[in-house]
């Protein structure tokens, strides 16, 4: 059964993941993307990590998609604005696209998972996780905030208008 | 010896504090007091060589090698390289020789530069260029050499270019540091394998180190023949031989006492030290000294027959040094490593003498350097024109000048071990007489060429370029009676006095017999003969009969061929310069253009800033970028599972 | 964590607590000078907090992150050269319009960023320290966005370090799914205990190389150096060829000795191809060009595939070469963009080389330093690139690398065209007035002493270069 949702899965996920790529309409790349990321979702609850799969629903396909639509909107997109591509570079795009799923496949096949699996139950639970991300974790975690305040930085610096010098 | 020791360090220390001195207030010291400086620095450092020299002399024959080390200069790995000097009988030689030379080069430039813009400046250089030429010969590991070496081609591409003037000159020292460049970099890996191979870098350590397992070096006779041949390369670069002689003649772009200074008398002879210093290892491989000897014998004919059809009367000289470079590599070649000194140390004087000749006749007819515009100069200049004499006496080995001893011991070196290369040695030496003679008759006989207002100005040098000429014309006619040959009931005192240097390399040597006495005078005798007969012979060409030689679009086949130096210019920028910038081209054609400059041109003026990011991320330059980024991942995964 | 870690750990706190003041600092007045001030002495002080550590500190914070001296010689490093593009940075941006405070903040957070990477041995500080230093450089990259060609420069980077990063961290795990261990002994442990490296885990460690060789700029990952070197403002240029690439570079020979990979002949060739490609590639490439900062650019790629060369040779004598090499590469490179930095006015950076041409006999002494810079990144002896590269040959030839030994050479030759090509555009007599807009006489002062600094350090490296290398040699 499980097996069987992991196929299906990800069928979907590879599906509209080729389907972000191919569509002429921004806004249907952005929609197939959500998709993606619920399949996404679905695989983490396979693996036992319900509060992954929570946290990417909310924070990719809830936060960060709702965002790209706007900007998509305010960007007034459609199809005609896509820029024309030659067809040699399609071309050159899709052979080295096709040699890289190659070699991937090519290292990846015939491997069997070598790492243990943990066998915890309830790895996936905030309090695991809590537990690990507070303790042995801290550090990282310290880092992260660290991470997020150069980006804010960063962001408000580059996103604020010209004009206000003196002022913050 | 504390005393001995700190001179020793003494004689470097002068050009420096001298150069820094000068450096430092290049805007503020006026013209007289810089030229003090500069001058009384080399003239101490002179001063010091000479009681070093005395003291070499006087101490037993055991102890003419004495080292001084500073302070460790840095470690790698299992060997360390000290800042330390040597002082031997080759050095003390060369020791003199660059500050003897080199002061009276400096009291010259007074004179010669004393209206020049940048007179500070170029004192400062010259200082310099003495201070690391000295580090040069002095530097008791390679490492110090090698410093020396690089330094002396920096200063030789400032005073190159000294009158940065016009595109030609900037090329012309371009030309020249980079070829030098490639010569040092195959030093440099000489250097490294010597560093690998003895676990040390100073040259007593691994010349003890080469001897004692003398025996596994030469079975195994390619790391050596590797070492030394690299080495060679070196000197190939900064002693002008085939193939990486053409930046000297264009060298001549600079000033004249730069000509002599460092293109005649010291800096091009880096490369005879280099090899007459590591004789022990040359003489292990006997496939390098045949290398060295070919090399060098080309070069002495190579460059003395496109003297033959240079009209530049600096560009003659040039060449010359070219083919006086390649006899002595010959003479190094077959293992005569004394006549090689030997002859270095009298080319010191006589070609130093006339390139200052030619730097006075130059002077005097302001700015005149083609000698189909002299001719006749010899009323109006006569100092120049006797001391001119003597040099070119000198370098054509009349009798008894300097040249004659030197050229004549090398040539009899080269009769006791192959007849081949010394008939062609003898050719290149003939050859030598007569385009120096033709020369000489061009400038100061025959009719008067300059134009009238040349004529109307033109007077004798002043005495600071006058009294060096003499000093060196002295020298040139009594420089050789250093090395007068058995044969000529001479004792030879040069060679005594090198003989510990050369002492431990004379047993891989192969051993020839010595010439009779009678086929040395029968050897003499004919090619002075020989010679005489050419000097004869363009003096009717080129002073009584008044041939000029035509000018360039006249001639025509080997004339030109020649005057073109055999296209070898024209054949490195084929060969090399065009492809790398072609490289360079496509290069820029397929990755920079369909890019960037696609980019770059389209946005053209300033556009807002939305369109702007717009238009990057539609470009398609990033997808390119990102497109050769996956390229290499592929070839990366590619290759990792290839194993 | 305990209180020994904490002491280990105070330099970075240093620079985090500078960070944050810098914020206060803003919200109360904008004042560069005082941001400036509390950069320049926080790092200072920094600095000499570090100088109390002994170099055979070892203090291992697990799982994370080890101080040890390798780690603190490095950290040093870092916060030196981020002081030298602060103090040259003052100048640069006070003839600015734009808003300058919020630079130092995004450049301390940087180096902080660099600092936890070169003290990593394990992949989650790894790549959190990467990050940290990736996305402060995205912002410092496009700071001035009124200049046409720095938002770009800052796109470019952002989408192909984020594509790298993904590479990185497919790569991690990969690894992970190997061994089961991210940190640097676990999984160099994993290894020892097998014959040969299973495939899944080769492709990991070729996605390392991709992650790696980006922020470097090796060949074939070398396609945004030149644009970003030219669109960034030229302290973050000099920001970027130093720390970034020094970090990484500092992280690779810590990952390398604890996996033992010298050992395999596929990760050698690897490096030697990348190596040779990037030295080659670099150099040709600079040839033609007029532009300062796309030379510098295209010069620091074959830089980097020199010190390749030394990172190859392993053992304690490639280590030595190759922080040596830094060492020397940080102290010109710095020099160079600072000098471009000075002489930059306030529309655009002096970055052609027209902009050079007769400078010896305007600004002599710049000129002469600039020279200076140029010949060391050349090799030319008594500076310290020559003790440098002299190192890197040795150590190459010591292990017998005689093809890259080669490659090296002639690069050098080649190299050389393009350095002394500006050195003579420096010496051209061809007068050339340019006006710009006076500055306190200060601000000149500091960059000038800077730069002075700078040269010193050059000449007294190559001149006595002992000090130096016996530290190197007590942190390795």
């Amino acid at each position: 059964m499980t097996l069987n949702l992991f196929y299906f899965l990800s069928f979907l996920a590879v599906l509209s993941a080729l389907m972000v790529v191919f569509s002429k309409n921004p806004v249907y790349s952005v929609l197939y993307l959500i998709i993606t990321f619920f399949t996404i979702a679905g695989h983490y609850i396979l693996l036992d990590a319900q509060f992954l799969a929570v946290v990417h629903v909310i924070v990719y396909a809830g936060a960060i998609m709702v965002l790209f639509l706007y900007v998509i909107m305010l960007l007034n997109l459609n199809r005609e604005s896509e820029p024309h591509k030659s067809n040699i570079l399609k071309f050159a795009a899709v052979i080295c696209a096709g040699l890289l799923l190659v070699v991937l496949v090519g290292s990846l096949k015939g491997t069997e998972a070598i790492v243990q699996q943990s066998g915890k139950a309830g790895i996936g639970y905030v309090k695991t996780l809590g537990e690990v991300m507070f303790k042995e974790f801290l550090l990282p975690f310290e880092i992260t905030s660290i991470l997020l305040l150069a980006a804010m930085v960063g962001a408000v610096m580059l996103g604020k208008s010209e004009k206000t010098n003196d002022t913050i | 010896m504390v005393n001995t020791e700190f001179l020793i360090s003494l004689v470097p220390l002068f050009p420096l504090l001298g150069f820094l001195i000068v450096a430092l207030n290049v805007r503020r010291l006026s013209h007289g007091v810089t030229a003090f400086i500069a001058c009384g620095a080399i003239l101490l450092s002179f001063i010091t060589s000479v009681v070093l020299f005395t003291k070499l002399l006087s101490a037993p024959e055991a102890e003419r090698s004495i080292t001084v080390t500073l302070y460790q200069w840095f470690a790698a790995g299992s060997f360390s390289a000290n800042i330390s000097f040597l002082l031997d009988p080759l050095s003390s030689l060369f020791l003199l020789i660059i500050t003897g030379v080199g002061f009276l080069i400096h009291v010259y430039s007074i004179g010669y530069m004393h209206d020049d813009k940048g007179f500070n400046r170029f004192f400062s250089y010259l200082n310099l260029f003495v201070f690391f030429m000295l580090l040069l010969v002095m530097g008791s590991n390679y490492l110090l050499m090698f410093v020396g070496w690089e330094g002396v081609g920096l200063c030789s591409y400032l005073l190159i270019g000294f009158w940065f003037k016009n595109q030609n000159y900037n090329d012309a020292a371009n030309k020249a540091f980079i070829m030098n460049r490639v010569g040092d970099l195959g030093l440099l890996i000489g250097i490294v394998l010597i560093a690998w191979k003895f676990g040390s870098i100073s040259y007593p350590d691994v010349f003890a180190n080469a001897l004692q397992n003398s025996e596994a070096l030469k079975s195994h006779g390619i790391l050596i023949t590797w070492i030394t041949m690299l080495l060679f390369v070196g000197a190939m670069g900064k002693s002008a031989q085939i193939p990486l002689y053409t930046w000297l003649p264009d060298a001549m772009a600079g000033p004249t006492p730069v000509s002599a200074l460092i293109h005649a008398a010291t800096m091009v002879t880096a490369g005879i030290y280099m090899i007459a210093r590591n004789n022990v290892l040359y003489a292990m491989a006997p496939a390098t000294l045949t290398v060295v000897m070919i090399v060098g014998l080309a070069t002495a004919i190579f460059a003395a027959t496109i003297a033959l059809k240079q009209n530049d009367i600096k560009k003659v000289l040039a060449y010359s040094t070219v083919s006086q470079l390649g006899l002595m590599f010959l003479a190094l070649g077959l293992g005569a490593f004394t006549a090689g000194i030997f002859h270095m140390a009298t080319h010191a004087f006589f070609k130093a003498l006339l390139f200052l000749g030619a730097g006075s006749v130059i002077h005097a007819l302001g700015n005149e350097q083609d000698i189909r515009n002299m001719g006749g100069l010899k009323k109006y200049l006569p100092v120049t024109y006797m001391t001119f004499l003597i040099g070119v006496l000198a370098i054509s080995g009349i009798p008894p000048f300097a040249g004659f001893f030197s050229k004549d011991e090398i040539l009899a070196n080269a009769f006791a071990q192959n007849k081949i290369v010394w008939v062609l040695a003898v050719g290149a030496s003939l050859l030598t007489a007569f385009y120096m003679f033709r020369l000489f008759f061009l400038t100061f006989f025959g009719k008067e060429r300059a134009s009238h207002e040349k004529m109307h100005h033109i007077h004798e040098s002043p005495k600071s370029i006058l009294i060096p000429l003499i000093v060196l014309a002295i020298l040139s006619l009594a420089g050789g009676f250093m090395g007068v040959p058995e044969v000529l009931h001479g004792s030879h005192w040069l060679s005594h006095y090198l003989a510990p240097v050369f002492a431990s390399s004379t047993q891989f040597l192969a051993h020839h017999d010595h010439l009779s006495h009678a086929t040395e005078y029968a050897l003499m005798g004919g090619i002075v003969g020989a010679t005489i007969i050419l000097i004869i012979f363009a003096y009717s060409r080129y002073a009584k009969n008044n041939h000029v030689p035509a000018t360039d679009e006249t001639t025509t086949g080997l004339q030109r061929v020649l005057m073109n130096k055999y296209y070898i210019d024209e054949l490195y920028n084929a060969i090399i310069v065009k492809p790398l910038y072609h490289i360079s081209a496509v290069f820029e054609a397929f990755i920079e253009r369909l890019g960037i400059d696609k980019l770059v041109n389209a946005s053209g003026s300033f556009v807002v800033w939305g369109s702007r990011t717009a238009r990057l991320l539609q470009n398609g330059s990033i997808g390119y970028y990102i497109f050769i980024m996956v390229i290499g991942i592929v070839l990366i995964l590619v290759a990792n599972n290839l194993k | 964590m305990n209180r020994s870690d904490l002491y280990s750990l105070t330099p970075l706190l240093i620079l985090s607590s500078a960070a944050i003041l810098n914020f206060f600092s803003i919200s109360i007045k904008r004042n560069h000078k005082v941001i400036f001030a509390i950069t320049v002495l926080s790092l200072i002080g920094d600095f000499i907090f570090l100088t109390s550590y002994s170099l055979y500190h070892q203090q291992h914070i697990d799982p994370l992150l080890v101080v040890d001296g390798f780690g603190i010689f490095n950290i040093g490093l870092i916060l030196l050269t981020t002081l030298v593009v602060a103090l040259m940075s003052y100048a640069y941006f006070e003839q600015r319009e734009e808003r300058k405070e919020e630079y130092y903040i995004l450049l301390i957070l940087a180096a902080l960023g660099a600092c936890i990477m070169v003290i990593s041995k394990h992949f989650v500080s790894f790549f959190l320290g990467l990050e940290v230093l990736s996305v402060s450089l995205y912002s410092l990259i496009a700071y001035l966005r009124t200049r046409e060609r720095s938002d770009e420069a800052g796109i470019k980077y952002l989408i192909l370090a984020a594509f790298s990063s993904a590479f990185l961290l497919f790569g991690m795990s990969l690894i992970y799914a190997t061994t089961g261990k991210m940190d640097f002994g676990g999984i160099g442990y994993y290894l020892t205990t097998t014959q040969d490296i299973p495939l899944i885990m080769m492709a990991g460690l070729g996605m390392l190389i991709v992650g790696a060789g980006f922020k470097l700029g090796v060949v074939p990952f070398h396609m945004w150096t030149p644009d970003v070197y030219e669109g960034a403002p030229t302290p973050v240029t000099a920001f970027i060829a130093t720390v970034s690439k020094g970090g990484m570079i500092a992280l690779l020979v810590r990952f390398f000795n604890a996996i033992n990979g010298y050992q395999y002949e596929s990760f050698t060739n690897l490096f030697t191809v990348l190596s040779i490609a990037s030295m080659f590639v670099g150099n040709i490439l600079a040839l033609r060009q007029t532009n300062l900062k796309r030379i510098l650019a295209y010069s620091s790629i074959s830089h980097i595939g020199y010190l390749l060369v030394a990172f190859l040779s392993g053992g304690s004598m490639g280590a030595q070469a190759t922080t040596f090499y830094l060492v020397a590469y940080f102290i010109t490179t710095l020099g160079a963009f600072g000098i471009i930095a000075t002489l930059s006015d306030q529309h655009r950076d002096a970055e052609l080389i027209d902009d050079y041409r007769g400078l010896l006999w305007r600004r002599p002494l710049t000129a002469v330093a600039f020279s200076a810079m140029l010949l060391s990144l050349a090799g030319i002896p008594l500076t310290a690139g020559f003790i440098a590269k002299f190192y890197v040959i040795t150590a190459g030839i010591g292990t017998q690398h005689w093809l890259l030994v080669f490659c090296l050479v002639v690069n050098s030759v080649i190299g050389l065209y393009y350095y002394i090509k500006i050195i003579a555009v420096m010496f051209d007599q061809k007068l050339q007035i340019k006006s710009a807009k006076e500055l306190h006489p200060l601000v000149y002062v500091i960059s000038s002493v800077t730069i002075a600094v700078l040269a010193v350090f050059l000449f007294w490296l190559g001149v006595s270069p002992e000090g130096m290398l016996s530290l190197i040699d007590d942190v390795i």
